[in-house]
């Protein structure tokens, strides 16, 4: 089987409140053999994509995913780091692995040798600036539909409106669990000492299981710092990028959950991080990913802890998941591949 | 798909010449083998080459009636089997063994070689030799050499440790050998844990000063972070180690303290997914990983698809006379073909004659440690070894 190119196309989407991009990258890997693999992202990538895609992939054998990723790889550290090729990267990885296992007729999880996944979900409010009444909305309707027993919640400024927040989240949790799971995600906006005060303050009233990325993601002292001065754990890593960015925080012991997931470099480096969380004895929290595509993943990870869920819709409407999530639970189906389809026209 | 049963053989063999190394340096020529088959409700058997051992019985109902293409996820659970007392010497063996055999059952299932199933993209592997070769006369060793370079490889790993004098010699005489497939050879040793970290400091510095060396092989002990970082911080080779550690687990302590520069790896090390955990480990701690020498160079399929794989040693002293089997060797590289699997198949007939009139010769099992390691030298005794002869 040979690759014999790479169709990606950008989807502008308003609705998209994560990224700077606002829109959604389809990338489409075609061969000889009449499959195609593919991914979604949410930055523009067109450009990195067809540079990739003409040097080091046309004519491949898209079931050496692995070296492939290894050759892309080379070639993006040439020219030092760059996000965007990255990224690009990534994409390819995930169509590459897609491809793969379809062509062995085998959903990802199984192709990667997984059994199959039954993973604990937790919900991440990523709506910033959401009201009081949205958050709770968001939050029994994850509860409903979902049957979430953890809910991770995103912290502002304001240290009053985040501890009624998150009473108010443990309140509704508490409809379904007696001991609701509880974590806050600071998306990298304190100092370390204004992590440690902040939380705390907070743990005086909430049992938090983890802090996420309490200081920026890439200040791995800051993180080890407020790990060493709170009982929660520290959770990060899915803003990092690629492997290697990790060495400083593994070698510090600078986190105690590793988040990863498809943006660290793809699969490929996703399973690279995980078994090196592994290693250092490090339980790994899967991010969120569209089509909770990341839930094959956790089908090979000894240390699997959770997988992140955004919305009862998905981020990226108009494709088809083959991930469901129910009692809390997410869980892969038999479809060929990642699972995920397109059920509307790109244009 | 599923797991039906399994069935274990195990044999002695002789091979064509015997191999030895510090801690033996008069060799052995017996090997013991065993042979892991398992079977499936779909007419496809995996196999895995090695050591089994008696824990198969109680790790087999693990995976019985599982679903071999979830290999992975079968590791953990039997690594969660074995939970109380570890993932340990006979445990270890029967997990790895089993592992083997299922990553050979899910290539065979795609019909692709195992290197493919993996996600390599091209089935090469970079080759370095090594003699196991303490018992070898001078010109058994030119000739070892001589005839590993002429298939292209250009690197050679050395068994030393017990005679400095003999040890520099037969280091030229590696590299001499070698010269004709590149003016500078690898040069490798090897001392298996006989000395000191102190001990190896000196040996290897006073080597340095004649010869530039590529790595030192477990110059302290296995599980020794500190004095195996001691050494590293005191020669300019790198130090090689982990070859007789079980899994990711005691890895650990050598990565974080920095106490290896390249990571020795096999399927010993709970299998294809406990090696390729290890290997992931190293590189994200941007460590090389090198694959031990095994039968038919099987495990060439895991190394192929290692990203941070340097080179696999290749001993071929003859351990194959059962086996049947595609790879092969050329211009420095192990070549593998498409064969499905590991691309080894059994000799059925072979087999049972050699199991019918099992070998005699020279063997030691288990492999000891030698008198003195770690606290003074003993040399071998005079004509214990070809190249020290009676004084």
């Amino acid at each position: 089987m040979k690759i014999t190119g790479v169709q990606a196309t950008w989807v502008p989407d308003a609705t998209a409140n994560r990224s700077l991009a606002r829109g959604i990258c389809v990338v489409e890997v075609a061969t000889d053999a009449a499959l195609t693999g593919f991914a979604i992202g949410s930055s523009d990538v067109r450009v990195q994509l067809s540079a990739i895609t003409d040097s080091l992939l046309v004519d491949e054998d898209p079931r050496g995913v692995t070296g492939l990723w290894e050759r892309m790889f080379r070639a993006s550290r040439q020219d030092g780091d760059d996000a965007l090729c990255d990224r690009a990267m990534a994409l390819l990885d995930v169509a590459l692995w897609d491809l793969k296992a379809k062509a062995n007729g085998e959903p990802l999880w199984k192709a990667l040798g997984g059994t199959r996944p039954r993973i604990n979900v937790n919900a991440s409010a990523a709506r910033v600036g959401a009201s009081d009444d949205e958050l709770e909305r968001w939050c029994g309707s994850m509860v409903q539909t979902f049957g979430i027993r953890s809910a991770s919640l995103v912290v502002g400024v304001d240290s009053e409106s985040n501890l009624r927040r998150l009473e108010l989240m443990r309140k509704t949790l508490a409809s379904l669990t007696p001991e609701p799971g509880l974590m806050i995600d600071a998306q990298g906006s304190w100092e370390p000492k204004e992590a440690i005060r902040r939380v705390r303050e907070m743990e005086e009233r909430f049992d938090l299981t983890w802090v996420g990325t309490p200081t920026r993601g890439t200040d791995f002292l800051g993180l080890k710092r407020v790990s060493n001065a709170i009982r929660a754990a520290v959770c990060a890593g899915g803003s990092l990028g690629a492997p290697p960015a990790f060495l400083p925080h593994f070698h510090h012991h600078a986190l105690d959950i590793v988040q990863v997931g498809v943006a660290n470099a793809g699969i490929t480096g996703a399973l690279q991080l995980a078994d090196t969380a592994f290693g250092f004895e490090l339980p790994v929290a899967l991010s969120a990913s569209p089509g909770h595509v990341n839930a094959h993943l956790g089908a090979v990870m000894p240390n699997c802890m959770s997988l992140e869920v955004l919305d009862i819709e998905p981020r990226a409407a108009g494709f088809k998941s083959d991930v469901r999530i129910e009692s809390g639970w997410a869980i892969a189906g038999d479809r060929p591949g990642h699972g995920l389809v397109i059920e509307r026209s790109l244009s | 798909m599923k797991i039906t049963g399994y069935r274990v053989e195990t044999y002695l063999m002789k091979m064509d010449r015997a191999v030895g190394d510090a801690n033996l340096p008069e060799g052995v020529d017996l090997m013991p083998g065993s042979i892991l088959y398992l079977e499936t409700d779909e007419n496809i058997t995996g196999i895995s080459l090695g050591f089994v051992g008696g824990a198969i019985k109680m790790l087999f109902p693990a995976v019985e009636g599982a679903d071999p293409r979830e290999v992975v996820g079968l590791w953990t659970r039997m690594n969660d089997w074995v939970h109380k007392t570890g993932n340990e010497g006979e445990a270890n063996y029967a997990l790895g063994a089993i592992d083997m055999a299922l990553w050979d059952l899910k290539a065979k299932i795609a019909d692709e070689p195992l290197w493919r199933t993996l996600g390599a993209r091209e089935g090469r592997v970079k080759a370095y030799a090594s003699g196991l070769d303490y018992c070898l006369s001078d010109e058994e060793l030119f000739a070892f050499y001589r005839r590993m370079a002429e298939l292209g490889i250009d690197g050679g790993k050395l068994k030393v440790g017990l005679d400095l004098p003999a040890d520099l010699r037969r280091l030229g005489i590696m590299r001499d050998a070698l010269s004709i497939a590149s003016d500078r050879p690898q040069l490798m040793i090897d001392s298996n844990e006989y000395w000191s970290p102190k001990q190896a400091v000196r040996y290897i510095r006073q080597i340095e000063e004649k010869f530039d060396l590529t790595w030192v092989e477990e110059p302290a002990r296995r599980w020794d972070y500190d004095g195996l970082k001691l050494v590293s911080q005191q020669v300019a080779a790198a130090v090689a180690t982990a070859e007789n550690i079980n899994s990711i687990a005691d890895v650990y302590p050598l990565i974080s303290n920095q106490a290896v520069d390249v990571l020795n790896v096999s399927g010993l090390h709970s299998g294809v997914t406990g090696c390729r955990q290890i290997a992931r480990m190293a590189q994200t701690y941007e460590l090389p990983v090198s694959m031990m020498n095994c039968q038919a160079n099987f495990m060439a399929q895991i190394a192929a698809a290692l990203p941070n794989h340097n080179m696999m040693e290749v001993v071929d002293p003859g351990r194959e006379h059962c086996l049947k089997f595609s790879s092969r060797i050329e211009d420095g590289y192990i070549i593998l073909d498409d064969s499905p699997g590991f691309g080894v198949e059994i000799d059925e007939a072979k087999l049972a004659e050699l199991k019918a009139h099992p070998p005699t010769g020279k063997g030691r099992f288990p492999f000891p440690r030698r008198e003195g390691a770690g606290r003074y030298t003993v040399p071998p005794a005079p004509g214990a070894v070809p190249w020290r002869r009676g004084r």
